[in-house]
């Protein structure tokens, strides 16, 4: 028996919200497909099916349901290996499984049903059933259940151990969770106040800007919501993975506070076109989010180190030739690996896309799509992807297998080959001003559209080589919770490379954090929130057609 | 078992385990200097490529 392996009722918490991510997967990855297809403008789709119906499908199921399901899980067994999970805590997290898959069922169902063709950004005045923004709510709330759980985990973990620094994951996790609690308050309170009420017809008119400012409150740290289970990973797991350390326990820390600090307060560099907000508070939204680049800086530079001190020690010199010393045939180090690579581009698109004027090229073009492509779909999932290979196995008490691990090698050179071509011909249609959110169209046989067309294709066919990698990897899922010899897969855990460094104690003063945090956000957001709600224009009747409800 | 208990035991996982090491070594990080200068510059000229682009229209 391995020693310190998750216990079984946890293992199966952890393994419930994976199920539910992987058929994600399957589903909105196929979703992904139609629309790549219906984009080249040699498809259409059959029974009636409408591109926004699928499109509501693509973002609602990838971008919330399987990130936030594997995320949740991801994050459980973390806390389960470094603080320890108490019956109640179990308990608690089913009732919090239940309810956001309830929430999950229900706002679904109004999508297939075609009730709910209003994307994943649901923008009024586009308006959707009621029950799919119940269904949002209810989910929510039941992340939400998430959030209090790992709260107490280290609470209950600090309480036995008074004085004692936190456990680096246990630390990650809670800091990730804050970020989620923080931003979601605002997505809960316009569908809470806004949303629903409205779609009910219990208020004529919707505040269409305070809707809008509410969403991006919560959509860009939702971004980091999704990041930082992968920075965990780079951080805590991939260097033991390496046969190296991980380089420093406080610039680890210290990222991950700025990303509590600096993440939330940023969301009008989303609005930078809209009307109707001071530019002066946009302008100061765009330095903080420039400032939230700094602690990816870090990570870039703490994995670099990683890998050098790893390959150095193994006896590789020089420059570079110590990235000869990393295990390119070991998929739980190469797949995270590309994900690191491929935030290269991913971040330096994000520094242009909250640049002002540079927003003025791109904003609402499909290079915003490759952009997140590249991050949440690359970046964020093949380090997920990557972290499936030993997690799923050692959550159901089974063994990768070589062959396994080589089909994985190829599942990720395939991911990595139809995301190179789908997003880099997204890109470059962008930059062409190809619109995003948009079916195929000729746009009257305009001369700009015709420019377009070749990348359109292009995108069809990196999307189909990204279907056959999802049809992979949601093989490679099933084998590996099902079909590998029963075994015990390691738990990569590394070790710090600086047994001496002192972390100071001040990165656990949760009040300052929070409070430093809040004080960001009072002062990002107060003044323009009340200039918002006093300048508004009239607010907006719904509109369910052409694509709200049909 | 009560709650305390059980959190206690399930809490003894070792995490972060550290090696005892004596000795204090600044570690060669000269490739890692470079690479991170390389981000940099890629940022720097991505950024002033679709700057210019922007000029340019």
């Amino acid at each position: 028996m391995l020693k310190n392996k998750i216990p079984k009722p946890e293992s199966k918490i952890a393994m419930a919200h994976m199920y539910v991510a992987f058929i994600a997967l399957l589903v909105g990855g196929l979703m992904g497909l139609l629309q790549t297809f219906v984009r080249s403008g040699e498809f259409t789709l059959p029974f009636g099916i409408g591109y926004y119906q699928i499109l509501t499908v693509h973002g609602v199921v990838l971008g919330l349901v399987l990130t936030t399901f594997f995320i949740i899980g991801f994050q459980y067994a973390l806390m389960s290996k470094s603080v320890g999970m108490s019956k109640g805590h179990r308990k608690w997290a089913w009732i919090g499984y239940i309810v956001t898959l309830a929430g999950t069922i229900m706002a679904a169902t109004m999508i297939l049903l075609g009730e709910a063709n209003v994307l994943y950004t649901f923008y009024a005045p586009l308006q959707a059933h009621p029950l799919y923004y119940i269904g949002l709510a209810l989910f929510v709330v039941g992340t939400w259940i998430a959030c209090f759980i790992n709260f107490n985990q280290l609470y209950q973990w600090k309480k036995q151990d008074p004085g004692e620094k936190s456990p680096l994951m246990a630390f990650m996790v809670v800091i990730n969770m804050l970020i989620w609690f923080i931003s979601t308050l605002g997505v809960a309170s316009t569908v809470l106040f806004q949303f629903i009420p409205w779609s009910l017809g219990m208020v004529d008119e919707i505040n269409v800007l305070v809707s809008r400012t509410l969403f991006w409150y919560f959509g860009h740290p939702l971004v980091y919501f999704w990041l930082l289970p992968a920075y965990m990973a780079w951080y805590t797991i991939i260097p033991k993975i390496i046969g190296g350390k991980i380089f420093s326990d406080g610039l680890a820390r210290l990222a991950f506070l700025l990303f509590l600090l600096f993440s939330i307060p940023v969301g009008f560099h989303h609005q930078l076109t809209e009307p109707g907000i001071d530019p002066f508070w946009k302008y100061i939204q765009v330095i903080l989010t420039f400032m939230v680049a700094i602690p990816s800086l870090l990570t870039a530079f703490s994995m670099f180190a990683s890998f050098e001190m790893a390959g150095r020690a193994k006896g590789h010199k020089g420059l570079f030739k110590w990235f000869k010393g990393l295990p390119w045939k070991d998929v739980r180090f190469l797949a995270p690996f590309i994900g690191m690579v491929a935030f290269i581009p991913g971040g330096a698109g994000g520094l242009i896309n909250a640049s002002n004027q540079l927003n003025g090229v791109i904003h609402n073009t499909i290079w915003v799509t490759g952009h997140f492509h590249l991050t949440v779909a690359t970046t964020v999932m093949l380090t997920f992807f990557g972290l499936s290979y030993w997690l799923i196995p050692h959550l159901k008490g089974r063994t990768l297998t070589p062959k396994l691990n080589k089909l994985g090698l190829i599942q990720t050179w395939v991911w990595t080959i139809g995301m190179s071509i789908m997003s880099g011909s997204m890109h470059i249609q962008g930059l062409l001003g190809a619109p995003r959110r948009s079916a195929f169209s000729t746009y009257g046989g305009s001369e700009q559209a015709q420019e377009w067309v070749g990348y359109q294709i292009a995108q069809a066919v990196g999307g189909s080589i990204l279907f056959i990698g999802i049809i992979l990897m949601v093989y490679i899922f099933f084998k590996l919770s099902f079909g590998t010899p029963k075994g015990d897969q390691e738990f990569p855990v590394a070790e710090y490379a600086d047994v001496n460094e002192r972390t100071p104690m001040v990165f656990e003063n949760w009040k300052l954090w929070i409070g430093i945090a809040a004080v960001l956000i009072l002062f990002a957001y107060t003044i323009p929130f009340i200039d918002i709600i006093q300048n508004s224009p009239p607010g907006s009747p719904g509109f369910q057609f052409p694509i709200g409800r049909g | 078992m009560s709650k305390q208990s059980a959190l206690k035991q399930s809490s003894a996982h070792d995490v972060h385990e550290v090696e005892d090491i004596e000795t204090h070594e600044e570690p060669n990080l000269k490739g890692t200097f470079a690479a991170v200068m390389f981000i940099g510059v890629f940022i720097v000229v991505s950024w002033i490529g679709v700057y210019a682009l922007y000029m340019y229209r």
